[in-house]
Formats: structure tokens, sequence, C-alpha cells
């Protein structure tokens, strides 16, 4: 079965477990470096510096309402990238890199319904069934996107 | 007498006093009658004159008759000679010395000599006690202590050695065995007969001077111990070659083992805190290294080159390498920490029940030191033990009558327990056994009794 993918970084949340398509991960980087910013909300953990550049990380448990287990650290940051386009999600352990031979489509009846719009596919394998969410919406619903002057359809400007 | 100053005898010789006043007139006279003569009759009546006075003036020294030493100086100096020498055992009063001054000398020279040969206060205990062991040993030697020692005669064992004067015979029982019933019984352990001969009072009387050698032994122990312990013991109180070595106190001494302890198991969890830090550093790179395993095969993932996932593969498993090993790292170093803390508390513990302990052992903290307390012990179990023997031998009633009375003491045994024991015989059972037994052949030798104890008959 064809999931156009090659794999999936993996992760439990709580008592989830989430994906990320390999295509859309830019990286992942340790979120002890991560800068806290004044004024912002919640969901916002920070910024961190991933390859020369600045990006926002958004604490993912925080934003879907999960308890976040303890931990020494602050965890981990998975960033995302589309595009010139970068965020990061903070998410408690280290992800798991799962070949997309080992991952198969899950039916829509295991769907989780309380994720709403934000769910967009369920992956599995032998033990575990991951959810792989729209990321995008949620950055997008926490820094809305700004539209550019210059009309550019490919480039977004983002605010506060 | 005054120290440094020594006198000789000849200075109170009487030939060393003042010439006569009447030789200086003579001779004074003889010389103004020279010079007179040579003014007038010239240079041989001169020395006419002048060999007349000399012969008169030696004549009158000749003849005139030596002064006996009466200057109170000279008697005085012979008193302080006296002294000097320490007296005599008899007093030989000098001429010079007449009435009131012979009784001076007499006393002066009694005085002398008795300091010459009487010992000092302090070593009237170790005197006592030579006159013990003394007369334990004559006794054992089986010699009269009172004729082969007469100084004994005059010491305060002379009731006692008296008491025992005369006794010689042969042993009566050698051994007697705890029945439920009084019972009597030979040399070889079995029951005498009913018609069996009482013993004589010599007989008994060797077995009490067994008995009576016995507790002067236990006495000679007794004051030993005394001396022992008034001399400041054998752990050196009042000793002082030890008072500069400070001995500690057992609660000193365990404070000082388990300070040292500590401070040893401190250190250690001190490199071990240091071993900690240098694990979390290797666990923070164990982490990049993860991190960079992950991100080289999310590339190699995303780009699909062989190369580069082969080597993200190395890289992964090159991490996870280094993770186990820190993960044993640390799971090592906590329970390392964790038995070392309980291994201090165990210590602190231990330290605290040994002081409650030594603390309960002596007791609380009284003013009297222990040696007082043990001398004090020691010194009423002393004269218990002397009113006791003083007791068995120094009685004024008929010696047959008592030596009967104590020979069937010897032999009739009323089982330890009995109802009408006084407590003299407490005392004596009460006391520990003697280091040595007699050296008499078959005294009495009863089990759960000691030679020397009171025997109800």
């Amino acid at each position: 079965m064809n999931l156009g993918t090659r794999g999936a970084l993996t992760f439990r949340l709580g008592d989830y477990c989430f994906a990320v398509r390999v295509e859309e991960a830019g990286g992942v980087l340790d979120a002890d470096r991560l800068a806290q910013l004044p004024g912002v909300s919640n969901p916002v953990a920070g910024v961190a510096a991933f390859r020369g550049e600045m990006v926002p990380v958004v604490d993912l448990a925080e934003y879907l309402g999960i308890e976040r287990p303890v931990s020494q650290g602050r965890g981990y940051a998975l960033v995302l990238s589309r595009g010139p386009d970068r965020f990061g999600l903070l998410i408690p352990e280290i992800p798991r890199l799962i070949p997309g031979r080992d991952l198969r489509e899950a039916p829509p009846a295991n769907t989780d319904s309380e994720l709403g719009d934000l769910f967009e596919s369920v992956l599995e394998n032998d033990h575990d069934q991951f959810h792989c969410l729209n990321y995008w919406r949620i950055f997008e619903t926490i820094i809305p996107p700004v539209a550019s002057p210059a009309g550019k359809s490919g480039s977004t400007e983002r605010g506060n | 007498m005054p120290a440094g100053r020594d006198f000789r005898e000849d200075d109170a010789r009487p030939g060393q006093s003042t010439p006569p006043p009447a030789v200086l007139i003579t001779f004074l006279a003889a010389i103004c009658a020279g010079i007179a003569g040579s003014l007038a009759s010239g240079l041989m009546a001169w020395i006419a004159i002048g060999a007349v006075a000399m012969g008169g003036a030696y004549f009158a020294s000749r003849t005139a008759s030596p002064r006996k030493v009466s200057s109170d100086l000279g008697r005085a100096r012979r008193l302080l000679l006296l002294v000097d020498r320490g007296g005599a055992a008899e007093t030989k009063v000098p001429p010079e010395f007449a009435e009131d001054w012979a009784q001076v000398y007499e006393r002066v020279n009694k005085l002398a000599f008795d300091a010459r040969t009487s010992p000092p206060p302090g070593n009237q205990l170790e005197q006592f006690r030579k006159q013990v062991a003394l007369a334990a040993s004559l006794l054992s030697d089986g010699k009269d202590p009172l004729v082969e020692a007469p100084e004994l005669r005059a010491g305060p064992l002379l009731p006692l050695l008296e008491g025992v004067k005369g006794s010689s015979s042969l042993p009566v029982v050698s051994h007697l065995s705890l029945g439920e019933e009084e019972e009597l019984i030979g040399a070889g352990g079995d029951a005498l007969p009913p018609d069996w001969p009482k013993p004589s009072g010599e007989e008994s009387g060797r077995v009490h001077d067994a008995a009576f050698e016995s507790g002067l032994r236990e006495l000679v122990q007794e004051i030993e111990s005394l001396r022992t312990t008034l001399a400041g013991g054998p752990n050196g109180e009042g000793n002082p070659a030890s008072d500069d070595a400070a001995p500690r106190t057992p609660a000193q001494l365990v404070d000082a083992v388990v300070l040292t302890a500590a401070d040893g198991i401190e250190d250690l969890a001190a490199g071990l805190m240091r071993a900690n830090e240098l694990a979390s550093v290797a666990e923070r790179v164990t982490n990049r290294a993860t991190l960079l395993a992950l991100n080289a095969a999310l590339e190699a993932t995303r780009s699909g080159s062989e190369a580069f996932a082969a080597i993200a593969e190395e890289t992964r498993r090159l991490a996870e390498f280094a993770r186990e090993a820190t993960d044993t790292i640390s799971r090592l170093s906590s329970e390392i920490e964790y038995k070392v803390g309980e291994t201090i508390t165990a210590i602190h513990a231990t330290s605290e029940d040994a002081k409650t302990s030594l603390a309960e052992m002596s007791g609380s903290a009284a003013p009297v030191s222990s040696s007082a307390r043990s001398a004090r012990v020691q010194v009423v179990r002393l004269l218990d033990r002397s009113r006791e023997l003083l007791q068995s031998f120094g009685s004024s009633d008929a010696p047959d009558q008592g030596r009967d009375s104590r020979a069937r003491q010897a032999v009739t045994i009323r089982r330890p327990g009995s109802e009408s024991r006084n407590s003299a015989q407490d005392n004596v059972e009460n006391d520990p056994a003697p280091a040595d037994k007699s050296p008499v052949e078959g005294i009495l030798l009863i089990e759960g009794l000691k030679p020397g104890a009171h025997l109800d008959s």
C-alpha cells in the first residue's frame, strides 16, 4: 500500500501516539536551547535556532490539552518545514523514525473524533496506531498568516 | 637538724677550750719583770730574769687544770651530732650532760633512734602487707611465725597468730560432696561410719591452720589490690607517666572510629558525586549523538540515498551504544550513592547506640571516681574479712572446747541454703574463689564452699 511517504517520525503524548511524515519534518533539536518570549500566548513555548534560523516552537500538549509527563528537561523540538516556513512542535521525547515500509493506513473507524478537523490520517504498524494531524493548521491558529503586500501566494508573513 | 651542717666530734672535745687566764697573767708579769731587769741590771740580768719568767709561765700552763665542757654551745653541738648520727639503741649519757641535760640527751637520743628505725607513715600499708605475706609464707612452711619472725610479735597480726599457734596434725577429710542431709565423709570420699571417732583438737587446728593461711592469702591479695587501686590502678589513673598520653574514654574512641569511617565514606560520596556529574555530561553527549543519528536518518529517508542511510545507521548504532553505557553508569552510580547514604546513616546510628550503651554501663555522672568507689568496696571487704578471721581465731573461749567445736565443724556440713547460716558465712560464700589452693595436704575442699568458712555444727 503506497502511503505517499518514505517514513514517519512518531512520538507519544499522553495516551496518544502521533506521527509526522518525514517529508514534513525538517529535523529534531534539543529544547534546552529554547528561548522563551515575553508576552506570547501559552501554546507558544519560545523560539529556537535551527540551522541558522529562528523558528517558533508550539507546545503541542498545551494546545491539545493533554497532560504532559514530568521529565528532567524541557523535551525536544520537532521542526516542521513547508517551503521556507518552519516551526517546531515541543514534544517530551525523542521521536522514533519508522520507515514507510513498516507503516500502513489505518481504517477510518479507528480515528479519534476528539481531534476534530485537525485530524488528517491514521498510520499503524504491528504495535501501535499513529495520528497524523494537520500541524500547519495548528500553527496558523496560533500565529495567523499575514497576507503579503506583493500578493505572492507562495509565501506568507506572520505576526502576533 | 639543719641540713648541710655537719658537726665533727673534735668540735666538742674538751682540749679545744680557751687557755686559762692565770697563764696569761703570769706570762705578762714575767715579760714586765724582764723589761724592768734589763733596764736596771744590764743584759745578763735581763736574760736571767726572762728565762725565769718563761719557765714560770710554762710551769703555770702545765699545772693549770683543764676546764670541762660546760658551755651551752658545746652541749648543743653534741646534741646536733647525736641527731645527725641517728641516735643509739642504748642511751649512754656523756659526763658533761648532768641532771636536766641528761634527760634532754636521753629524749633526743630516743627520738633520733626512732626516726632512723621507724618507716615513714606512707609505708605502713606496705609494711602490713609484708607482715601478712611473711606470716602466710611461714605458715605454709609449717613454721611458727611468732618464733621465726620476731617483728610479727609487735605487729597487728599478733592476735591472729596466737590463735593458730601450736596446731599440727594429719588431715582428717579430703572431700565432701553435698547431699540432701548432713553427712560425714572420709579421706576417700566415702561416708564415715556412725561410730567414727571425732577428730581431735589438733586435727581441727590443722584444718583451721589451712583455713587461716587461705584467709591470709586472700588478705594479701586484697591489700595488693587496694594498693594498686590507690596508686591509680593498672589503667594509669593518677599515674604521672600516663597523664601526658591523655587516655580517651570509650565514648571518645567510638566517636573517633565513627568519624574516621564517616570521613572515608564521605570522601567516597564526594567522588561519587563527581562521577555523577561526569555521567550527566556523558548523557548530554549521548543525547546529542542520538539527535544527530535521528536527523541523519531523517535526511537519508527524505533523500533516499543508500550511502547516507548507511552512515545514518552507523551513527544511530553508535548513539545507542553510548546511551546504553551512560544508562549503566547512571544506574550504578545511583545504587552506590544510595548504599553510601545508608552506610553513613547506619554508622551514625551505631555510634549513638554505642554511646548510649556506654553511658548506661557507666551509670550516672557521679562525682566519685571509679577508682575511689572500687577502693571503698575493697576496703569494706578487707575489713569484713579481717573481722571474720579475728572472730575465728581471736576468741577467748577455752582452747580445747573451741578446737573440738571447730573439729566438728570441719567434718559436718550444712547444705548451702540452710536457714541458720550467719552473715559471715554469707560473706564468705559470696566472695570470689581464691586464686590458688592451699598447699597443705588434705585440707577441706568442699564444693560450693570455701576453706575458712564458718561451718555450722
